[in-house]
């Protein structure tokens, strides 16, 4: 939408637009010169006419109301209520785009998150203050892993305040509605907030309600000091809508249209994570993207694994076998993982037995290569346990009900099992103190 | 073979059958024996793990139990609030609605009208309520931002409960300085110093 005689708008200034017949639309200030603002219509332009719509500049960029209050709501892509219950009470108005922390005042993530999926909490472990993704591809279970995390992720041992900040992104109102259910029948709805931005929403909205989420995630975080675990799905949804609004700027486009600032966009979302020196709470940030056609080389993720601390990988292989989470562990990583598990943290022998099953599955995946070329009887024994532990692996730890919730000591005992059908020998990684202690396998 | 030599036969035969079946009922004995105490272990351990898993329900059950009851309970009482903001606002609009006899108020529409004249220039059409006509006209007439002004109030009333709509001749730009709009602007605020009185927060 394009307003003329406009002087003093500002860049990103919310705009409300009213039409004759009185009801009232928001905007945002997307380009301003020659005494005109260009104007995105959140609610889209649809019923607009020239004559008679009223527009008012609110000389201030979008805000979003905060307090405990929103603990238990749920708000569409905007921050608008969206469950039948009235505006909640602000203790303050926040900026969506957040500020910026000082690079110098953030403090060093090294505390677990136990998110109840054995392959994340042993081998991927997340950590309070990190960014860690998850690459999907379409139709796979990214939504049902998001959403049986945001039902299980805590703090253990501890009586930290813990909250879940859920953004559906542009996502089927059936997905939403999973989401809503999922979150209310388990009673974890009390300790989160959910923002549903819908498929069919305008674009622009769907490029605020991230911006949104973390503006809730910082203040419960950093005002009331709770440790928040964001979950942003689908960014991909995000990044498309950035490209629409991208393309109908004329902006020069980028990489496979996007625009060229994809990157810096990107990182201004997943910056908003980490710990506050000082400070008691933390973001977490879980996004979750599904690759266009499986590519892993697509900017989306490509950008997005510059700036995050890791990746949690789906595989299409494992999602056909029935296998959920069809977590591709050899192309996942937590890079911060070293840092928050061990002694006095996880368990002691947390990093090495995460080192041995990987280990253990990757030596699995070369053996089943070599079992298609020369056969089963082509191998010898230890590589025949090393098939049986790849196969264990897969049905045993990586394979977990969407509404099982496994505590740590439970999926570090099944990563014992499967090491227990190698030889006490092939424990490489293990300090022999945990072999003594742990391990199942014949001595 | 004598009779007697077939009976030492038949009662040898009989006797180490005998003894081949007891030794293979006592085998079979010690076979169930072991088999259920094998069994113990492994019915121990399956009894355990369906205690374990009950025990995880239960608590996911008093979890989901606890959580929606909070929650249902925290949204009736912001319901119940919602509906006393919603008097609370009826009541003081009903109240501001009648105080146009007072002296603050004229001052009020004065400084409003100036306010308009500073932002849209000396050209404006102002609209008010009906009971504000004649207060308007004579803050109009007595020319409140100096001369060379021309402020027409316009005959067609807004509903509302009191302050000035201000529009530019041109009808390009309109400033809205009601009550109604004002009230709107700082509901927020007024929400909030509402909720902090009704919950005990603020005296």
């Amino acid at each position: 939408m394009v307003i003329d005689g406009v002087t003093k708008a500002s860049f990103d200034e919310l705009v409300e637009i009213e039409t004759d017949e009185g009801e009232r639309r928001l905007g945002k200030v997307l380009e301003i010169g020659f005494g005109k603002a260009v104007v995105q219509v959140f609610e889209g332009t649809t019923g607009l006419a020239i004559t008679g719509t009223k527009v008012k500049f609110l000389g201030k960029t979008m805000t979003m109301p905060v307090s405990q209050e929103l603990l238990g709501r749920v708000f569409d892509g905007l921050g608008r209520p969206n469950d039948g219950l009235p505006d909640p009470v602000a203790d303050k108005f926040l900026d969506v785009n957040g500020e910026p922390m000082n690079p110098q005042s953030r403090e060093y993530p090294t505390s677990f998150i136990q998110t109840g999926v054995s392959v994340i909490d042993g081998m991927l472990t997340l950590v309070r203050g990190q960014k860690l993704p998850i690459f999907s591809g379409s139709g796979m279970s990214h939504n049902i892993l998001a959403a049986q995390i945001a039902r299980q992720a805590t703090v253990v041992g501890t009586n930290e305040d813990f909250a879940v900040v859920f953004a559906a992104i542009g996502v089927q109102y059936s997905e939403a509605q999973y989401f809503k259910r999922s979150l209310e029948e388990s009673g974890a709805l009390r300790r989160s907030v959910l923002f549903i931005n819908l498929a069919d929403d305008p674009a622009i909205e769907r490029i605020i309600t991230p911006r949104v989420a973390l503006t809730v995630a910082e203040y419960l975080a950093f005002d009331l000091g709770m440790h928040v675990l964001a979950i942003l799905t689908d960014m991909t949804n995000y990044a498309e809508a950035l490209r629409e609004i991208s393309a109908a700027r004329e902006e020069v486009p980028g990489r496979k249209g996007y625009p060229g600032y994809l990157y810096t966009d990107l990182a201004n979302n997943y910056e908003r994570a980490g710990r506050i020196k000082g400070k008691s709470g933390s973001v977490t940030q879980m996004p979750i993207l599904s690759m266009p056609a499986d590519d892993i080389t697509h900017p989306i993720p490509d950008l997005t694994g510059y700036i995050t601390e890791g990746q949690v990988v789906l595989g299409r292989d494992l999602f056909r076998k029935g296998i959920y989470p069809p977590v591709n562990v050899m192309m996942s990583l937590s890079r911060l993982m070293k840092d928050g598990v061990g002694e006095g943290k996880t368990r002691s022998d947390h990093m090495e037995v995460g080192n041995q099953l990987y280990d253990a599955y990757s030596r699995a995946q070369e053996v089943r290569a070599l079992a298609e070329i020369v056969g089963k009887a082509g191998l010898t024994g230890v590589d025949l346990k090393y098939l049986d532990a790849g196969d264990n692996f897969e049905t045993h730890f990586l394979k977990q009900s969407p509404d099982e919730n496994r505590n740590l000591d439970e999926t570090l005992s099944r990563a014992w099992d499967i090491l227990a059908a190698l030889p006490e020998g092939e424990l490489t990684k293990i300090k022999d103190k945990h072999i003594q202690q742990y391990y199942k396998g014949n001595k | 073979m004598s009779l007697n030599s077939l009976e030492r036969t038949l009662d040898k035969v009989l006797s180490q059958k005998e003894s081949e079946l007891i030794s293979e009922i006592d085998s079979a004995l010690q076979n169930s024996l072991k088999n259920l105490e094998s069994s113990k272990s492994t019915l121990q351990v399956e009894y355990d793990a369906i205690i374990e898993s009950s025990k995880k329900q239960a608590e996911n059950l008093k979890r989901q139990i606890i959580g929606s009851s909070t929650l249902n309970a925290r949204n009736k009482e912001l319901i119940i609030i919602e509906s006393a903001i919603d008097e609370i606002f009826t009541k003081a609009k009903e109240k501001l609605a009648q105080s146009n006899n007072e002296k603050n108020y004229e001052k009020l529409l004065t400084k409003m009208i100036q306010d308009s004249v500073s932002k849209l220039g000396s050209d404006i059409v102002i609209q008010c309520n009906k009971a504000d006509q004649k207060l308007v006209r004579k803050i109009s007439s007595q020319e409140p931002t100096g001369k060379n002004m021309k402020i027409s109030v316009s005959d067609d009333f807004l509903d509302i409960i009191g302050g000035i709509k201000a529009t530019s001749v041109d009808g390009t730009m309109t400033l809205d300085n009601t009550l109604d709009s004002n009230i709107e602007s700082l509901k927020p605020l007024i929400r909030k110093a509402i909720v902090q009185l009704l919950r005990g927060e603020k005296k």
